[in-house]
């Protein structure tokens, strides 16, 4: 499987490198292209001048500037000068994003021809949404998409979403500091463990509550352990299960991951999910002072301003810390998240002692076309345009765009090395950990993805963030969570939530 | 005086309002008799079931509204005592008169959802100036993330944001106050703290509930403070009605219930701003 | 004795300037800060602390195709939507809040008092709810993302301030003005047009200035009900706030979006200091 990608890998930078070669009209037209010229294809710059939307307006809701929005707006400019079709765009901070488009879903509007978000609102508005027509998920450009960010962004076999960009969430760390013999030395010393990429939350909770607290780097600021995503928001979830999956996803129990399938029993407060959140806990002690506070946005001003060892959530904090006039530029180094010395094994009510390590396919941004829009074709005919090869590679090379690697082509160290300056070791541990979460493991968990699904992480929010506060204990936080979960399933009827969490169920189960 | 014109001064304000408002009105109280949801979104009757989720498996709510009782009344109170004596300060004679009556006007002329922003960088805890300053002391106090100064926090940026409410509505009040009194009490030969105490406090009293009462509507509905400074975090510990209706309405899109608990709140608060008006009056205006 | 409370007096009066200024000043300096200026620590003064650059002013004027936010127009429709409803709030709550002052009204249990209340209940309400059923209404009038739709909405919730302010502001006038008028022979129309009126207007300065600063600051409505055609200040400032939060950009917005008001805030001072607000509020 590896192998395979690798060869079209090569097959596809070949062609894109040749590419640079030649400056062609287009990139003379868009300089935001310019690197790669037109990449033929569906798609393409060639191809859309020939398209006349003349006379036609569309509109697009789309994330904050600059993280996918300054991108979709740039292509909607592309688009425009191409197609002749006038393009709007809206710009919305994410937490509103669902709301601001399941509104008008509701109230039977159709304000937007084309509306970005998350892949796992997926159940709530696939019901409002225009399925991927045929031509364009056959098309080479779908081709290149990892099977993963074809799974998330389908529903039961038929896509739902338009890939665009892609998202998981995986180890940074300080690779100045890791690497360093004296630190080393010195780690070694006085706890008697090697000081390197922690395997297990454990190793990285040693690690962090080691470097936490003095100034390791010698700027004269203070440096801390981690900087995690702990502020009671529409994020918080997520940063939860990166840090559960390891203890309570065994490979060997298929049936369900959040909730038993058969029973729809939440499993949320099994002993795999204490552990993890009594690590969490754990981990209030070793990140900067109001860290249980930091959402996102704080994460990368915490990890990508150089002040904390680890961070874990999406890309945004490593690429921050990569730009060009990063003080910490090239000293920091990426890796799979850290897994766990034993798991929970739920048949037979007993921890595994094995180690084990699970990718959480993290949902992150795509984009869809509204069904009750009357501009389908133009519609996708901008996705389509918005992540064509040559704009594709273009955008994930800025990255305050926010655009990440979701092609097989992406997973190339050199694209890296050449247009963005890191150094070959990062870029190509960048390349590889990405890769293997893609293609990798057949352990995967995927996002909850059922009607609803905001009351279900609102409510472990809720209930984490009560622990990571202090006012619960882990286990009576789950237990809280589990409690509501039950309500939430009674609320909206068992059968409807299973039939849906059965979807992303067979995906877990590889079947 | 004519039975029409009365109706004719009356009625354009009224009718607008009514007119705007009876079917966002009436389609809240339907709502909250429904189901709507994320998932199923529609009209359909389930008679009080929200209301019985409400009063009897909601702790959470009922938890908001003692918080929000605590911090509007704190909030209002401060703003009230501080904007009085700044009012008072700003009265009279003092230099630069002009300068500090607009510069104190200024906070309340700013977007609560912006400046929020700016003072969630103010307190952040590593890279904010608060704390840089503290840390002078080998302090690090956590504004943001414990549970007891979060709610501190909150009331510092509100009573920043509305003070300069009071502050406007005392101040005009001040200016527009008879002279006699006052010339009668300095006859009486009446220090400055006996002025206030016999003469400008009862003056002002009216005033001083008028603007009591719509800061505590408008504190109520504290928000975008909580929502930008800590998202109701950590845990449950600043988490106001108003941002848990928004939660349950805007994010997990309960609509149905959301509109429940909106009309409850609606009741609970018109009926306590009663008994606060009766009570404020009762206590200022003694006579 | 004297000098003791003056000093007081300064000492507080200083003190509280500072406190209204800093975090002002905390974002003029933040608004010429970049990424690397922000993580690494608090900082203040430009060229000493850290090295300026105008980015996050230049975000204010550029284009989202190239990473800004472009506020004029914005800033233009704010206006216009701020003054329009504030106007129209004005006029009728002047009216309403004139009718509630003068005469009695008597309708089962329902007195002056309960009306001019209900008027101001119409602030109580969390606004979230009403998202959806103002969505659907203007939908079904065809007047989402319109100027006239925002200002509908806007009168609805500047109405109950203005009212409010005007009946407090009418019960100070005495009476005795109207009658005057009326014995002169004017009607009731001419009385309040020629005599109440222009006796009113420091009133309605003051409610003006609220109904102003309440609809300037709005984001929630404008948020929900327009898309592109119409976006207000305060939506279009937000947009800046991606998963990077600028720090920077978004105090030059603060600062940019205060500054027309302060203006207001000169205007108002002067109709304070005049003198002429005397019985503006009792």
């Amino acid at each position: 499987m590896n192998k395979t990608i690798r060869i079209s890998t090569m097959v596809v930078t070949a062609s894109l490198l040749a590419a640079t070669a030649q400056a062609d009209k287009w990139s003379d037209q868009f300089p935001h292209i310019k690197n790669t010229g037109d990449v033929a294809g569906e798609c393409s710059y060639e191809s859309m001048s020939k398209k006349d939307y003349s006379g036609q307006k569309l509109t697009i809701n789309t994330h904050a500037v600059p993280v996918i929005g300054e991108p979709t707006a740039l292509h909607a400019q592309q688009f425009s000068k191409l197609t002749g079709a006038e393009v709007n765009v809206i710009h919305t901070p994410a937490g509103d994003l669902y709301s601001k488009a399941m509104i008008p879903f509701q109230a039977g509007q159709a304000p937007y021809d084309i509306v970005f978000g998350f892949s796992n609102f997926i159940r709530d508005w696939k019901q409002y949404l225009q399925p991927v027509p045929a031509k364009y998920v056959n098309m080479p450009q779908m081709q290149d998409v990892t099977q993963s960010h074809i799974d998330v962004n389908s529903w039961d076999g038929e896509m739902i979403q338009f890939p665009i960009d892609g998202d998981r969430h995986y180890l940074k760390y300080r690779k100045d500091v890791i690497d360093n013999p004296e630190y080393q030395a010195k780690y070694k010393a006085e706890t008697g463990n090697e000081l390197r990429i922690p395997r297990t939350w454990k190793e990285y909770a040693e690690m962090a509550t080691f470097f936490n607290g003095w100034d390791w780097d010698n700027d004269g600021e203070l440096e801390y352990g981690s900087a995690e995503v702990m502020k009671k928001d529409d994020l918080m979830f997520a940063a939860f299960f990166s840090r559960s999956v390891a203890y309570a996803k065994n490979p060997r129990v298929p049936g369900g991951y959040f909730f038993d399938l058969e029973t729809m029993e939440p499993l949320i407060n099994g002993p795999g999910f204490v552990e993890a959140l009594t690590d969490w806990v754990e981990a209030t002690k070793y990140v900067p002072p109001g860290g249980i506070n930091f959402g996102l946005g704080d994460e990368i001003n915490s990890f990508g301003g150089g002040q904390t060892l680890f961070s874990f959530s999406w890309d945004d904090a490593f690429v921050a810390a990569m730009q060009d006039d990063s003080p910490i530029k090239n000293k920091v180094g990426v890796a799979p998240l850290p897994g766990s010395d034993r798991v929970w094994n739920r048949s037979n009510k007993s921890w595994d002692m094995e180690y084990n390590q699970a990718p959480y396919i993290v949902w992150g941004w795509t984009a869809a076309v509204a069904k009750a829009s009357k501009k389908h074709d133009m519609a996708f005919d901008y996705l389509c345009f918005f992540a064509n090869d040559a704009n594709h590679q273009a955008d994930i090379a800025i990255g305050r765009f926010g655009v990440n690697p979701f092609k097989k082509s992406d997973f190339d160290a050199d694209i890296y090395i050449e247009r963005q300056g890191w150094d070959p070791i990062i870029a190509n541990q960048y390349a590889d950990t990405l890769m293997e979460m893609e293609e990798g493991s057949t352990n995967r968990v995927f996002p909850l993805r059922v009607p609803g699904v905001f009351q279900f992480n609102s409510a472990i929010a809720t209930g984490t963030s009560k622990a990571l506060a202090g006012q619960l204990s882990p286990q009576e936080a789950l237990d809280e969570v589990a409690a509501e979960w039950k309500k939430i399933v009674k609320r909206i009827g068992a059968d409807t939530v299973r039939e849906a969490y059965s979807v992303g169920v067979a995906l877990e189960d590889n079947l | 005086m004519n039975f029409k014109h009365k109706y004719m001064f009356l009625l354009p304000g009224l009718l607008v309002l009514l007119g705007i408002l009876i079917f966002p009105i009436g389609f809240t109280v339907r709502l909250s008799l429904s189901s709507w949801d994320s998932f199923f979104p529609g009209l359909d009757f389930i008679g009080l079931e929200n209301y019985v989720r409400l009063f009897t498996d909601d702790a959470r709510f009922w938890e908001s509204f003692q918080r929000l009782s605590f911090l509007s009344i704190t909030t209002v109170f401060l703003q009230y005592i501080l904007g009085f004596s700044l009012a008072l300060m700003v009265w009279k004679d003092i230099v630069f008169q002009r300068f500090f009556r607009v510069l104190f006007l200024i906070p309340m002329m700013t977007t609560p959802v912006i400046m929020t922003v700016i003072w969630k960088t103010v307190f952040h805890e590593s890279l904010g100036p608060v704390n840089d300053f503290f840390s002078l002391f080998g302090m690090t106090p956590l504004w943001l993330s414990s549970e007891g100064l979060s709610k501190v926090t909150v009331i510092i940026v509100e009573v920043w944001q509305w003070t300069p409410f009071m502050f406007l509505l005392l101040l005009a009040g001040l200016l527009s106050l008879p002279k006699e009194p006052f010339l009668a009490a300095s006859i009486d030969g009446a220090g400055p703290i006996r002025k206030f105490v016999y003469v400008t406090f009862p003056l002002m009293a009216p005033i001083s509930i008028g603007a009591i009462i719509i800061r505590l509507i408008e504190a109520s509905k504290i928000m975008d403070t909580v929502y930008v400074l800590t998202s109701g975090g950590p845990g449950t510990s600043s988490e106001t009605s108003s941002f848990y209706i928004f939660i349950k309405g805007l994010r997990e899109f309960q609509f149905g219930y959301s509109a429940a608990l909106s009309l409850t709140y609606l009741i609970i608060m018109i009926i306590s701003l009663t008994v606060i008006a009766k009570m404020l009056v009762k206590l200022m205006i003694r006579s | 004795m004297r000098t003791f409370y003056v000093t007081l007096k300064y000492i507080a009066v200083t003190l509280w300037s500072m406190f209204v200024i800093a975090p002002f000043l905390w974002a003029l300096s933040t608004s010429f800060k970049d990424f690397n200026s922000v993580t690494s620590g608090a900082t203040y003064i430009p060229w000493v602390d850290f090295e300026p650059t105008l980015e996050g002013w230049r975000v204010l004027l550029r284009s989202p195709a190239q990473g800004g936010v472009n506020i004029v127009e914005p800033y233009l429709n704010s206006i216009f939507v701020t003054c329009f409803a504030s106007l129209i709030s004005i006029a009728l709550g002047t009216l309403a809040a004139y009718a509630l002052s003068r005469f009695t009204f008597k309708a089962g249990f329902i007195r002056n008092d309960d009306i001019t209340f209900f008027f101001i209940s119409q602030r109580i309400m969390p606004p979230v709810v009403l998202a959806i059923p103002f969505f659907i209404m203007l939908g079904k009038l065809g007047l989402l993302d319109t100027l006239f739709g925002l200002v509908m909405v806007y009168v609805v919730l500047l109405m109950p301030i203005a009212v409010w302010i005007m009946v407090d502001f009418f019960n100070k006038v005495p009476i005795e003005i109207d009658e005057t008028a009326l014995i002169d022979g004017c009607n009731p129309y001419q009385a309040f047009y020629k005599v109440v009126l222009p006796n009113s207007i420091p009133g309605m300065v003051v409610a003006g200035l609220f109904c102003m600063i309440f609809g300037w600051t709005d984001f929630f409505f404008a948020f929900i009900l327009t898309f592109t055609e119409v976006q207000l200040l305060p939506v279009a400032i937000v947009s800046l706030n991606s998963s990077i939060t600028p720090w920077w950009s978004l105090s030059a917005a603060a600062l940019v979006s205060v500054a027309p008001l302060i203006v207001v805030a000169f205007i108002v001072e002067r109709y304070l200091s005049k003198g002429n607000l005397s019985g503006a509020l009792k």
